[in-house]
């Protein structure tokens, strides 16, 4: 057996789908209904190896202990594949920046004695978020790839399905394994137009054109914040790499996540050039991950097949702003003006979400509200700023991915039954000829709506628990002996001395943050209201949303559980039906069942096997970005908070029994809830109009600025080249009437010539 | 030759032959008719074999002399062929006309047809007629040899 390195295996999960990818592309046309070989071996064995990957780092971790009595040390592992971009003496740092030399004055620099190299190697990263990640991503890879061979069965598009499959699970492979920013960028990009492709699969269909189209925009605007941010973290840090690299004369160069710089208290910039970076990766992350604002292209993103949605919008993609921040997260901590900002958001997003998500009559509609709802709970839990709500985001992440992914896939494995109708007024009662579909579809909806003991319940406990201490922080006195807050230089702002016994808001100023304060200018009353939001009051209304958002995610979901699976049978013509002893079933071939079977599991268990043992937050722990002296000291003891227990699910329970008294049983096709709201279900059902004033607002205007350009293309531009080209045409056509036919006239010209000759030479001759 | 002729029988030897053939050139281009045509060709040619003639006397050689009986034999038998074209043409369409060929102009060009000259029978004007009052008279025998009006 041949040794492999760690390294070499963490090539191979990017690269097996890689290839998959290519040969899909090659031999797709060839291989005909086996397509989908290249591409399910690829991510299969990209499975393996990940999961591979996860117990080594694991090891690498240790396991967990009781007591907080050391920190955790960071685990991380750097694998260069090759310099993509190397030019030396490409610039200086400016006086002042973190990037600068300090030994330096400002005339040596001004004399150019510090001059860097730009240089962006394609390295890869392995610590335990990027682990987790990785397995994640291609073990729900693996079961959307097996699920689809019976989706997309028949399907002329069928190669190139799993093309576009394995490409994606390629990019989010790379986008958690890169350990440079502008990396991260390009593959940010790639999943973005991976996600145009998948969604505009049968682009032959109108609205799935649009679909994709707008969900393509609206990423972009993510990702112009994203292109800014890498521009400022550039000018700021000097380097976009996350890890330290040692320069050809040994000297180090602190990456941005680097433990050179982790292990520094005061080596982030806070105040406003701080909260610009923390902004604009917010931005880029509310775009990705489908939070307000730039919501708007994940509901219609459901135009494609639900294989697609299942992986992408539900499981992956859109997790990877959850995954920015966390990646950030001592970025973050040092301006907590702007992770505030992102729970605010992030709350908001689940709330509104929620409520729309209460009046959709289309099952896939729902749950990609309910995904909208879902990211915005771990938006809320990142912007706590804590150890807990980094760990419990994350968490949320790996349990929601395996019960979103099943619930999309359920409701796939519905409409490929129902022949494509997936309008929940249209069918019911489906429990009696879709069994398998049913009952794991119910595991789902408790894991999502937080039943326990199933997975939502934890993690979604935790989350709960994170906003909790922020709202109601209290003397925590020996938690955090890790780091006694002597230790830390006053320079960081008092959310982070861990032994501060109440919170003062008041008298936190962001200059005081800034290392040198060369960097930061003068507070600006933005900051200062940005960061007077850092109140335990805010966070008590975050809290309550929450709560309320619970509630609401129970109602929404086992309203589509019983409008769908309970009463009595309804099917829609054009079903696919078979006959099966005695009654007519529906259930879904194999291919289809198999996976949600499988992820049913997970969706009951891990819950509860993760939190018992309180392995994946002590695993966590140690990724190098969460070890940062700002965040790691916020670290408390993992207990079961049995108040917020039974808060969150006397939540849960409220909106279960709301939902059967509406839509239990005989009443399953009803609209009950719209008679019930009334006015306010108008303004639910078209998404608080959002899509209406972006039409306005922007989608006109542009249309409007792009009327004016393609007639000035066609009216300007070409006129000009047409009037050029009309030129030698007019000219010919003047000439072209001396050729009449006449001889005479033929000859009359060629009399005139020998005059001019004549008359020139006796001019010529004369003078 | 013996003798150089004078410098003014060359000028004005020159002149004329000059002038035919200005003559023959404007009647290529100006005439119509095929033949008239043809005609003002022999005729630059009789122009330029006369210019030929004054220098070669002016000069004393014989060499112009010479090219001239060679320029009226080349005239003879262009003329025959000529006017086997002109036969031809004509047999086409019947008509002399060198504007009857038109068909080489370009394809946007209309053909070229003659202003219509206004017809000079025009409808005679009636002039009132008076009817006759009286007699006439008895008619007189000399009257076509001896008319008193005109």
């Amino acid at each position: 057996m041949q040794e492999f390195s760690l390294s070499t295996l963490l090539v191979l999960v990017p690269l097996l789908p890689l290839l998959g990818a290519i040969f899909t592309v090659l031999l797709g046309r060839t291989l005909g209904a086996k397509a989908h070989l290249p591409a399910m071996l690829g991510i299969a064995g990209a499975a393996v190896v990940a999961i591979t990957l996860l117990a080594a780092t694991a090891r690498d971790v240790g396991p967990a202990r009781g007591d907080h009595a050391e920190p955790v040390r960071p685990v991380e592992m750097i694998s260069t594949l090759w310099q993509w971009a190397s030019f030396e003496s490409a610039y200086t740092p400016p006086a002042g920046s973190p990037a600068a030399d300090p030994r330096l004055t400002p005339a040596d620099l001004v004399a150019g004695k510090d001059v860097r190299a730009f240089s962006i190697p394609v390295a890869l990263r392995l610590d335990p978020l990027t682990a987790t990640m990785l397995t994640i991503i291609t073990c729900v890879g693996l079961l959307v790839a097996i699920y689809s061979t019976g989706y997309m069965h028949g399907d002329p598009g069928y190669p190139r399905f799993f093309a576009l499959v394995a490409m994606f699970v390629f990019s989010m492979s790379m986008l958690v394994a890169a350990s440079n920013f502008l990396l991260v960028y390009v593959f940010w990009e790639a999943v973005g137009a991976c996600s145009y492709l998948l969604i505009g699969f049968w682009f032959t269909k109108p609205q799935a054109a649009r679909a994709a189209k707008k969900a393509f925009l609206v990423n972009r605007v993510g990702d112009f914040g994203l292109a800014i941010a890498v521009f400022l973290l550039w000018m700021t840090y000097g380097t976009l790499d996350f890890h330290d690299t040692i320069s050809a004369d040994g000297v180090i160069m602190p990456g941005i996540l680097g433990q050179t710089r982790l292990a520094d208290a005061a080596g982030y910039v806070g105040g406003a050039i701080g909260t610009a970076i923390c902004l604009l990766l917010l931005l880029a992350a509310c775009g990705k991950s489908a939070q307000l604002p730039l919501h708007v292209w994940l509901p219609d993103a459901m135009e494609g097949p639900t294989p697609a949605s299942a992986l992408i919008h539900a499981a992956t993609m859109v997790t990877a702003g959850i995954y920015l921040i966390t990646r950030s997260a001592p970025l973050f901590a040092a301006c907590p003006g702007a992770l505030t900002l992102v729970s605010i958001i992030g709350a908001t997003t689940a709330l509104v979400a929620a409520l729309i998500g209460t009046v959709q009559n289309d099952l896939k509609r729902v749950l990609a509200y309910s995904t909208i709802s879902q990211l915005g709970y771990m938006f809320a839990s990142l912007g706590t700023g804590t150890l807990l709500g980094f760990t419990a985001a994350i968490f949320h992440l790996l349990t929601h991915a395996c019960f979103k992914a099943l619930l999309f896939l359920g409701a796939g494995s519905v409409m490929h039954s129902m022949g494509g109708v997936i309008d929940m007024r249209r069918f019911g009662g489906l429990r009696r000829v879709m069994p398998i579909t049913a009952a794991t579809f119910l595991v789902g909806a408790s894991a999502l709506a937080g039943v326990a003991p199933f997975a939502g319940f934890f993690s979604k406990d935790e989350i709960l628990a994170a906003l909790h201490s922020k709202a109601w922080p209290e003397p925590h006195g020996g938690h955090h002996a890790s780091i006694p807050s002597a230790a830390l230089p006053p320079s960081l702002p008092p959310t982070f001395q861990g032994a501060a016994s109440h919170f003062h808001a008041s008298s936190f100023s962001p200059t005081a943050s800034a290392p040198d304060g060369s960097m930061a200018p003068e507070s600006t009353s933005s900051l200062n209201a940005l960061d007077s939001l850092n109140r335990p009051e805010t966070w008590q209304v975050l809290f309550w949303m929450s709560l309320v958002t619970a509630g609401l995610t129970a109602f929404y979901t086992f309203r589509a559980v019983f409008m769908t699976f309970t009463g009595p049978t309804r099917v829609p013509d054009g079903a696919h039906g078979h006959g099966h002893d005695g009654h007519e079933s529906y259930e879904s071939p194999s291919a289809m069942t198999l996976p949600l079977m499988i992820l049913a599991v997970p969706s009951a268990m891990i819950g509860w096997l993760l939190f018992s043992t309180n392995w994946l937050a002590h695993f966590l722990s140690a990724t190098p970005s969460l070890t940062a002296t700002s965040v790691a000291a916020t670290a408390t003891p993992h207990v079961f908070h049995i108040n917020l227990a039974i808060q969150g699910t006397l939540a849960a329970a409220i909106g279960i029994v709301v939902a059967a008294i509406g839509h239990l049983g005989r009443r399953s096709d009803g609209p009950q809830l719209e008679r019930f709201l009334g006015p306010v279900q108008t303004l639910f059902a078209n998404t608080f109009y959002f899509d209406q004033i972006y039409a306005a607002l922007v989608v006109r205007p542009l249309e409007g600025l792009a009327l004016v350009a393609a007639l000035f293309d066609r009216y300007v531009i070409d006129g000009a080249v047409d009037a050029i080209a009309a030129a030698p045409l007019a000219l010919g056509g003047i000439v072209r009437r001396s050729q009449s036919g006449l001889l005479q006239r033929y000859a009359l010209a060629g009399v005139m010539g020998v005059l001019a000759i004549v008359v020139l030479l006796a001019w010529q001759l004369r003078g | 030759m013996n003798t150089v002729q004078s410098l003014p029988l060359l000028q004005n030897a020159l002149t004329v032959g000059a002038i035919l053939f200005s003559l023959g050139l404007v009647g290529i281009l100006t005439r119509r008719n095929l033949i008239v045509m043809f005609l003002a060709a022999e005729m630059m040619l009789q122009g330029i074999s006369v210019s030929l003639v004054a220098w070669s006397r002016f000069h004393g050689d014989w060499g112009g002399h010479v090219l001239v009986i060679f320029v009226l034999t080349v005239a003879a038998c262009e003329a025959a062929v000529a006017l086997v074209f002109v036969l031809q043409a004509f047999s086409r369409t019947g008509r002399l006309d060198a504007a009857a060929w038109q068909s080489l102009r370009e394809a946007t060009i209309t053909r070229t047809v003659d202003q219509e000259v206004p017809s000079i029978d025009t409808v005679p004007y009636r002039f009132p007629t008076l009817t006759p009052a009286g007699v006439l008279p008895p008619p007189d025998d000399n009257e076509p040899f001896e008319r008193r009006h005109v």
